[in-house]
């Protein structure tokens, strides 16, 4: 289960995500991250609140990630806790996304 | 759509003897079988996280492949890892590979031939009747090691399986793919299921190298 939130904020696009990033969500969230890279030109993806993350929500982030690159919107991924911040740094997302620990604004 | 199995399969195979490449190495039976769970995996069927795969869907997909490793993989809920998976499955024994080419052959894009070799020997070539299929896969993952932007989770997947197995060398030549080690490297290492697929490939593979001869 995962809500799903967007405000802006100092000229930033929020995407607030809270709960499990997991297959079931995953549509979900790429859909909103998605849609907020296309519009926007800064998105933050707020994780503070996600508890969990399996491949198939690792996937839809990398996937806002491409999107974000080929409209070149400027797409942050904040605020990690836990064990997913220990899935992105296994997997060196760092390397192809940009991270940061708290919100831009 | 092609799926994994076919690209991975196609990418093998060599355009001008239409022979495969790596053609029963042991890491390549892992990865084949790999290659069904990226299948799985894109298909939503199965998800992983960094402990446990997960079977989310095993309803009829119409591919008579993943249909059949579900119904496996239901069967057996004391299997959990995806090394696990990958072990269990090769001891299988199924011919993955012969299927991908069968579908490639009945897609249109090779042709099976079978000739003899001193008479004897049988020698089995498929060579490309359409190579448009095989030279996008290989253009994919040039893209996806050459450029430096984030790849599509499919090529990712694809150059974490072939790296492996030396089919990168079917993309570039080995100084260029010198050249893009540590690139390579970070990509296979970017997806969860790809990065405890290539793992479980070589772990696998090391032990069964290392294992002391069996006397009978």
């Amino acid at each position: 289960m995962i809500e799903l939130a967007q405000q802006t904020r100092g000229g930033w696009c929020v995407v607030t995500i809270r709960g499990r990033a997991d297959a079931e969500a995953a549509d979900e969230m790429e859909r909103a991250l998605r849609a907020a890279v296309n519009q926007n030109h800064r998105v933050a993806a707020d994780f503070a609140n996600v508890d969990y993350i399996s491949s198939a929500g690792l996937r839809a982030v990398l996937q806002a990630g491409r999107a974000a690159q080929e409209r070149k919107t400027e797409f942050t991924v904040c605020q990690l806790r836990g064990p997913v911040k220990k899935v992105f740094e296994i997997s060196g997302m760092q390397h192809v996304l940009r991270i940061e620990e708290e919100l831009p604004c | 759509m092609l799926s994994m199995l076919e690209e991975f399969v196609l990418l093998a195979v060599d355009e001008r003897t239409g022979q495969l490449e790596s053609r029963h190495e042991l890491g390549t039976g892992y990865a084949l079988i790999g290659a069904v769970f990226f299948d799985l995996a894109l298909t939503r069927k199965i998800d992983t996280d960094t402990e446990e795969i997960q079977i989310l869907d095993t309803s009829a997909s119409g591919n008579l492949i993943w249909d059949r490793v579900i119904a496996e993989m239901r069967g057996r809920p004391d299997v959990k890892t995806v090394r696990d998976w990958i072990e269990a499955m090769f001891r299988r024994n199924d011919d993955l590979e012969g299927e991908a080419l069968a579908s490639l052959v009945e897609q249109g894009i090779l042709q099976h031939e079978k000739t003899k070799r001193l008479w004897i020997i049988d020698v089995e070539r498929f060579p490309l009747i359409d190579g448009r299929a095989q030279k996008s896969v290989k253009e994919r993952l040039a893209q996806a090691i050459f450029g430096d932007g984030i790849p599509d989770p499919r090529d990712i997947m694809l150059v974490s399986l072939a790296e492996p197995c030396g089919l990168l060398r079917c993309v570039a030549s080995e100084p260029e793919l010198k050249m893009r080690r540590e690139r390579i490297e970070m990509l296979s290492n970017l997806e969860t299921i790809s990065r405890k697929v290539v793992a479980a490939i070589t772990e696998l593979d090391a032990s069964f190298r290392h294992a002391p001869p069996r006397l009978s």
